[in-house]
């Protein structure tokens, strides 16, 4: 009896001191910012599989426990800790910001915001979710310092052309845009299916090579988030558009007395007798303006479990013109589907498929009689079916709605283009990706012109019926492997090595075919199956084209600490466009960052939370110049034996066998700042770029070339430099005033400085086109920014005959001046003025382009607004014809009609002056500021819809190009054709609509 | 361990295909695919050097331009058009106020040398291949290669040539200028290669024929005032061609007197494709023909056009009584509204008068740009002047003063339907008489401005013309300054 109790307290003494060992941990933890327990973190005893989770309380419990035993406490957003095991504890755990960041794409991979060493700027689903433009180009403008975005005409799907820090090429300027890996464009994606736009300014693109100098904008679309429930979105908007600017034009009674005044003074008899009766007259912008609407719809489901990530969307947009809405229109439809697969915790399969249909129909625009064109200068006398039998207006202007109604034109595109990607992890660290995009796309056009008569001698005169169709195939593969090595070393030294390799291939047809004599002169009729008629001349036509690209590229980066940051990146291209010789090239660039504000003297600094300084340097190109050494027979060879059309050959182009793509040498400077709680963030960039083997084609060469022959044409050399210089700013300030109210402002400014800094021979190019029959008014030249615009340089108007011979005579320029006639002035003092007296009068490129967005947010409604602004540009107004009987802007009201009536608007004659010559007085200030977009949206509170099973539940309306503020005369002060030479030059572009919108979103 | 076989295993993968894109790459890159005719491998057949000579005729539709300035250069037609400021070019030329600076003279210079350089290249393969007839086609290159480098010394005098090969980039800033006298050997040198070659009547109609190489070398001739030679010539043509004077002068110049009995050569257009202003030197259509129509006219007959090259009063004045040419030259329009019925605008510098040979009838197809698609061929060459350049051959040189009177008279008795205007005199009046019927017979032709410049006559007939600057038009500025030194401006320019 006395053994057995003994046994057992020994036992139990055993238990207790084994006991006593190992310990039960209890403890709780928090979030050191708010004190709330965290739910969910994982608390494990090193080195052993022993572990708990906390609990909705934060507290954990875990058994057996080594006293002293280290616990690890690791949570998703916080910065774990590790501390000695107590039987109970009581754990506060920090918010780890860096772990929150953001991730960028760079190329071939993505950075840390923070890590970034480039100039690198991204726009979010948020912004373009809240510009809710039409073609997501649109986005850019205004929220992305260095970028700016400009149309050449409002009508309904007319694209947009982007440009990066300015232009350094007279020839391509436009970004490479890539899609989801593979190179796309902008105008087939749907804004709605676009996650975020980066744009990679800098040397930091050199990793794209030959494609990279002007800039790259990488688009990702929405894909889906892994264990989300699905989520139904549905958006729509509606609305009306109007023209957002309507010219002063004279009316009937200050027109007919213009002209009579100016047939006085040529010496000529009076047109209208009796003007007293004639009042307003006929306003034909009033006419062809009409307000016209647009819709969209859009459709999105997302969602993804544990290992598969999906998004499916759709979307139908359609538009009508302002100006013949039945002749000018657009529709879109997008259909949109991302699928990524976690088939192993090694292997991933993902693809992308967009799929794009366009349907359009254009008028004539932007140019010697196109609609507008035609209504600006028609007579406010004529009557609104008024045709110009006699020719009074020339051989050019109709009635413009008779144009708009003989207009008949369709256009069907519709294309396929995506991705499939295949990502395997090798071995802790490596990555393999592999990918293929592509892209097809096919479209067919048909236009058809009636029989017509306008007038006597109108260039729109047809005599015969035709039908023209073509069908156009465009196809593009991108097929890339790289492998992506990251490792660190003694949790400072961390490395990612990326290498690759990239084959491309564009190739594509088209077919073109006329034919003659519609049946019934009518639109229905007009198929080239039904039509009835030849022509000796050829009247159809065909062309391939196929282009290639390898590449080999590689990129070496390694940052200590995440504080001193330094890339390296190298890429290898060749392109078949080019002879063997000049094939290939190397792209090298490096970029380095050091993170100031991790540094310990400014660790713990309360103002300031961010401060890096970055740096590039590197070589990219620009894809241009291919095919150049072809010397073809493409020339037009064509005379007429036996009275029949006879073709024969001709040499085309010369050819230009030393052709090579243009390079560009950037270097960027930036700083990015955070300061009171990155509630105030600034990025500051200073950049400069060096723009080598600019391809000048149409280089003027001798005659004796025989380069005027048709078909013929001056061989495209490598022969020009630029120089762009320029900064940066973007401030922004986001703030909570209180838990209601949140409000955030934005501002950034782009200054660009570019000059042509040298063309071989010295020989000053021109471009553009001004009036009938004069000189082309834009020149690239040396020390001058490209395209600036050279002419005439005026100095009031003569207001005495007196003042007149003070003056150096002016007839070198073709005819005595009297007074009233602009005075120009002898920049050259010579004695004379004359063609030689030509100088700078003015550039299309503006000095800053500036962005300033506001949005504010309380309780369920938001508002917000975004402007934009270009300074210091200059525009040639060039839709006015120079004929006696056309009508004119109100600016003549003010004309000279005798000594000091006027010292601004020469006298209105029909006789020949020197006042039509290109000068300054037809280059205005085209500066603006325009609001584009003004939106006030309410959300019905989240317990209200929840009921209903939805998750959000918007009403908005919203204002896009609300206002103008600008002294240009024209219809847009930020429309061009987007050439580097001849742009800036205003035929009468198509304005752009201002747009009254109500709009919806649901989530359910 | 099982890493380091794992790196050694990916590094070795990776090689063999980096390797293997490697060599395919160049590969990938050369199989482009295109349809393209190289321009230096071609002439591989008898076809493409037919294919090669069309491309040569071509430019003889852009001398349209040589054709309306030299009678706007002249005193027989002001410029005209919309306004003083249409065509500032074709205005200046009119007014002698024209300088270096000028588009249209720009235009002269750049489409006839396109001309040669096309005749050329054909001449650069001269010897690639034989075939049957290659004579007849080089002949005809050679011809055209004349015919542009005759233009080009009328209107600028000495030109840089170059023989047999095309011109090259850098050769404006070696090939001098040759002097006139080099121009007009290797114009004649051509042209009795192609006078050899060719036979009078063409392979198709429009091609270039015996007769048409030997009027044209007659003229080089006449205007180097070899007069001799070309007495013989212009002989040789009027006693062998197969050419006469039509019966009715007013048939010339209708559409259904092209290619008749009086052409010995004619510039070929046609109204089968369309234009534009883009590039005029395209066009098939006789652009000339455009620019001189009637302003907005609405009637029979006649189309629209730009309203240039109107005739002046004083050239109406210089017809005789009873000259039937008058009619058919030119087209009183006042009498025209008064006698049909049709309205017509008035453009700028209006005589009443417009050049009625080579304005726009109606009937043609009108093909867009309407304007500029007109078919009238030009008749560059007509029996009637070769009778004209034989009499003045005959009579200047001293060399048959009668063969003169007879070729004189039969152009007059075409003229006037009888022979009681037959001239008599002799010698100077003679000469007199010539220059005269060579204004009225010719009249909107294109030759006026030459031939006062050869006879010493430009000063006194031409208001405004200075002597020693204005008998050649000047080199465009933008030529003076690519030969950088090379060549010279013309005189006082």
């Amino acid at each position: 009896m006395k053994k057995a109790s003994y046994y057992v307290l020994i036992a139990f003494l055993f238990v207790a001191s084994a006991s006593a060992q190992n310990i039960t941990v209890n403890g709780t933890v928090t979030s050191s910012g708010d004190g709330l327990p965290l739910i969910g973190v994982n608390v494990k005893v090193q080195n052993t599989n022993t572990g708990a989770v906390s609990d909705f309380d934060g507290n954990f419990s875990i058994s057996n426990v080594v006293p002293g035993a280290v616990l690890e406490f690791t949570y998703l957003g916080f910065e774990s800790k590790e501390l000695p095991a107590q039987s109970k504890m009581s754990i506060a755990l920090i918010e780890d910001n860096e772990s929150l960041e953001e991730i960028v794409l760079i190329g071939y991979g993505s950075q840390r915001k923070s890590d970034l060493t480039g100039s690198v700027s991204v726009v979010s689903a948020e912004t373009l979710e809240k510009l809710k433009p039409i073609d997501a180009a649109q986005a850019l403008q205004g929220t992305t310092a260095g970028v700016t975005v400009s149309s050449a005409s409002g009508s309904p799907g007319s694209g947009f052309n982007i440009l990066i820090r300015g232009v350094s090429s007279n020839g391509n300027n436009q970004p490479l845009l890539i899609v989801d890996g593979y190179e796309g464009n902008l105008n087939s994606l749907n804004p709605d299916d676009i996650e975020t736009l980066t744009v990679l300014k800098d040397a930091q693109a050199a990793i794209y090579g030959i494609k990279g100098a002007n800039g790259v904008i990488l688009v990702t679309t929405k894909k889906g988030k892994k264990n989300s429930a699905p989520t139904l979105t549905y958006s729509t908007y509606s609305g009306t558009q109007e023209t957002s600017k309507k010219l002063n034009y004279l009316n009937a009674s200050e027109y007919a007395a213009l002209v009579n005044e100016s047939y006085a003074a040529g010496g000529q008899s009076l047109p209208y007798t009796d003007i007293s009766g004639l009042g307003e007259g006929m306003d034909w912008q009033d006419q062809i303006f009409e307000t016209a609407s647009m819709t969209n719809h859009n459709i999105g489901l997302s969602g993804g479990t544990e290992n598969v990530t999906y998004y499916l969307g759709a979307s139908n947009l359609k538009q009508d013109g302002i100006i013949a809405p039945e002749k000018s229109k657009f529709e879109r439809s997008n259909i949109k589907l991302s699928l990524g697969v976690d088939v192993n915790d090694n292997l991933k399969v993902s693809t992308n498929l967009n799929y794009y249909a366009v349907d359009r129909k254009t008028i004539n625009e932007n140019g010697l009689g196109s609609v507008l064109f035609n209504a600006l200068n028609y007579s406010p006398l004529f009557e609104i079916d008024q045709e110009d039998v006699n020719g009074l207006f020339g051989n050019e202007i109709i009635n413009p709605l008779s144009q708009a109604r003989d207009t008949y034109n369709s256009y069907f595109g519709n294309s396929i283009e995506g991705n499939f990607q295949i990502d395997y992890k090798l071995m802790e660290g490596l990555t393999v990706t592999t990918r293929i995009g592509f892209k097809t796309f096919s479209d067919k056009s048909k236009s058809f012109a009636p029989i017509a008569t306008y007038g006597a001698g109108k260039v729109f005169n047809n005599d015969r019926s035709t039908v023209s169709q073509n069908k156009v195939q465009n196809h593009s593969y991108t097929w890339e492997a790289f492998a992506v090595y990251k490792k660190s070393f003694a949790d400072a030294h961390n490395f990612a090595l990326t290498v690759g390799h990239s084959a491309q291939k564009f190739w594509g047809d088209g077919l073109f075919a006329t034919g003659f004599d519609v049946p019934n002169n009518s639109w229905d009729f007009a198929d080239i199956a039904l039509t009835t008629g030849t022509s000796e001349a050829k009247s159809n036509g065909s062309y391939i084209y196929d282009n290639r690209l390898t590449s080999f590229f590689g990129r070496f980066q390694y940052d200590y600490k995440g504080k001193y940051l330094i890339s390296g990146m190298v890429r290898r291209d060749g392109s078949s466009d080019f002879t063997a010789a000049n094939r290939f090239d190397q792209f090298n660039s490096v970029t380095a960052g050091w993170k100031i504000s991790d540094e310990s003297f400014l660790k713990d600094n309360s103002v300031i939370n961010f401060l890096k300084l970055r740096g590039s340097y590197g070589t990219l190109g620009n894809n241009v110049g291919g095919n150049l050494f072809r010397a073809a027979l493409s020339g037009e060879g064509v005379y007429v034996f036996d009275n029949a059309l006879t073709i024969g050959a001709a040499l085309g182009p010369l050819p230009n066998a030393n052709a090579t793509w243009e390079t560009a040498e950037k270097t960027d400077i930036g700083l990015d700042i955070k300061l009171f709680n990155s509630k105030v963030e600034i990025v500051a960039d200073y950049f400069l770029e060096d723009r080598e083997d600019l391809l000048i084609g149409g280089l003027p060469v001798s005659g004796l070339l025989g380069t005027s022959a048709p078909g013929s044409g001056s061989p495209t050399v490598n022969a020009g430099t630029t120089r762009s210089e320029g900064a940066e700013l973007l401030i922004s300030y986001n703030d909570n005033i209180s838990d209601d109210l949140s409000f955030g402002i934005s501002y950034n400014v782009t200054k660009v400085e570019g000059t042509v800094t040298a063309i071989n021979g010295d020989v000053p190019l021109q471009g553009g086109s001004f009036g009938v029959g004069q000189p082309a008014p834009s020149r690239m030249e040396v020390g001058q920014p490209i395209g600036y615009f050279y002419g005439l340089q005026s100095n009031g108007i003569f207001q005495s005959q007196a003042e007149v011979d003070a003056h150096p005579s002016q007839v070198g320029l073709g005819n005595a001046s009297a007074p009233g006639d602009i005075r120009f002035v002898d920049t050259n003092n010579d004695g004379q003025i004359d063609s030689n007296d030509r100088t700078f009068i003015g550039k299309p490129l503006a000095d800053y382009y500036m962005g300033f967005n506001l949005s504010l947010n309380f309780k369920g409604f938001d508002f917000s607004a975004y402007t934009y602004a270009e300074v210091g540009k200059d525009m040639v107004r060039n839709y006015e014809r120079d004929q006696p009987n056309v009508n004119r802007l109100d600016l003549y009201l003010d004309r000279w009609t005798g000594a000091g009536t006027s010292n601004s608007v020469p006298r209105a004659t029909t006789g020949a002056t020197n006042n039509k010559l290109f000068s300054d007085f037809f280059v205005e200030d085209a500066s603006f500021i325009r609001i584009q977009n003004i939106q006030l949206g309410y959300s019905l509170p989240a317990d209200v819809i929840s009921a209903i099973g939805m998750s959000k539940f918007r009403i908005y309306a919203s204002v896009n190009n609300a206002f103008t503020f600008t002294n240009y005369e024209g219809f847009d002060p930020a429309a061009t054709t987007g050439q580097a030479l001849g742009g800036g030059i205003d035929y009468g572009f198509y304005p752009v609509s201002r747009q009254y919108l109500l709009g919806l979103n649901i989530s359910f | 361990m099982k890493n380091n076989k794992n790196i050694f295993s990916t590094i070795l993968a990776f090689a063999f295909i980096a390797t293997g894109i490697y060599s395919c790459s160049d590969k990938f890159l050369d199989e482009v695919e295109s349809y393209n005719i190289d321009s230096e491998g071609y002439f591989n057949s008898e076809d493409d050097y037919y294919m090669a000579l069309i491309g040569a005729y071509d430019l003889l539709q852009a001398s349209y331009v040589n054709v309306l300035l030299g009678e706007i250069a002249s005193d027989n037609t002001l410029c005209g058009g919309e306004s003083a400021t249409d065509v500032i070019g074709f205005q200046q030329i009119d007014d002698m106020t024209h300088t270096q600076v000028n588009n249209n003279l720009r235009d002269v210079w750049n489409w006839m040398f396109a001309g040669v350089n096309r005749a050329n290249y054909i001449l650069e393969f001269k010897d690639k291949i034989e075939f049957e007839g290659k004579e007849v086609i080089l002949g005809e290159a050679s011809f055209l290669r004349a015919y542009y480098n005759f233009e080009l010394l009328k209107w600028f005098g000495g030109i840089p040539l170059k023989v047999d090969q095309r011109f090259a980039p850098g050769d404006e800033l070696s090939i001098p200028r040759s002097t006139p006298a080099e121009v007009y050997a290797l114009i004649e040198s051509d042209l009795k290669y192609a006078v050899n070659n060719l036979e009078y009547v063409a392979p198709q109609t429009g091609r270039v024929t015996k007769g048409a190489a030997e009027a044209l070398l007659g003229k080089a001739y006449l205007y180097q005032n070899k007069f001799a030679e070309a007495a013989t010539v212009l002989d040789n043509v009027i006693n062998n061609g197969p050419y006469d004077l039509a019966l009715d002068y007013a048939t010339i110049f209708e559409n259904d007197g092209e290619n008749g009995v009086e052409s010995v050569f004619e510039v070929q257009y046609t109204d089968a494709e369309g234009a534009g202003f883009g590039c005029l030197q395209c066009s098939e259509g006789n652009v000339a023909v455009g620019f001189n129509s009637i302003r907005n006219h609405t009637g029979p007959t006649y189309d629209s056009g730009y309203s240039f090259n109107v005739p002046t009063q004083a050239t109406v004045e210089v017809f005789e009584e009873g000259d039937s040419r008058k009619e058919a030259s030119i087209l009183d329009i006042n009498a025209w509204a008064v006698s049909t019925g049709a309205t017509f605008g008035e453009g700028y510098e209006h005589t009443g008068y417009y050049n009625r040979k080579y304005i726009a009838r109606k009937g043609d197809l009108n093909t867009g740009d309407q304007n500029l698609t007109n078919p009238n061929n030009y008749r560059s060459i007509r029996f009637a002047d070769v009778l004209l350049m034989a009499a003045e051959a005959n009579n200047r040189g001293n060399v048959d003063d009668a063969k003169a009177l007879a070729y004189l008279n039969r152009v007059r008795e075409r003229a006037f339907g009888d022979s009681t205007h037959n001239v008599t005199a002799t010698g100077g009046a003679l000469t007199t008489a010539i220059y005269h019927e060579r204004r009225v017979e010719l009249v909107g032709e294109g030759h006026r401005f030459f031939d006062l410049v050869r006879t010493g006559e430009a000063s006194s007939s031409i208001e405004g013309f200075v002597t020693g600057k204005h008998e050649l038009f000047p080199i465009p500025i933008e030529e003076i300054q690519f030969s950088n030194g090379n060549w010279a401006q013309n005189p006082n320019y």
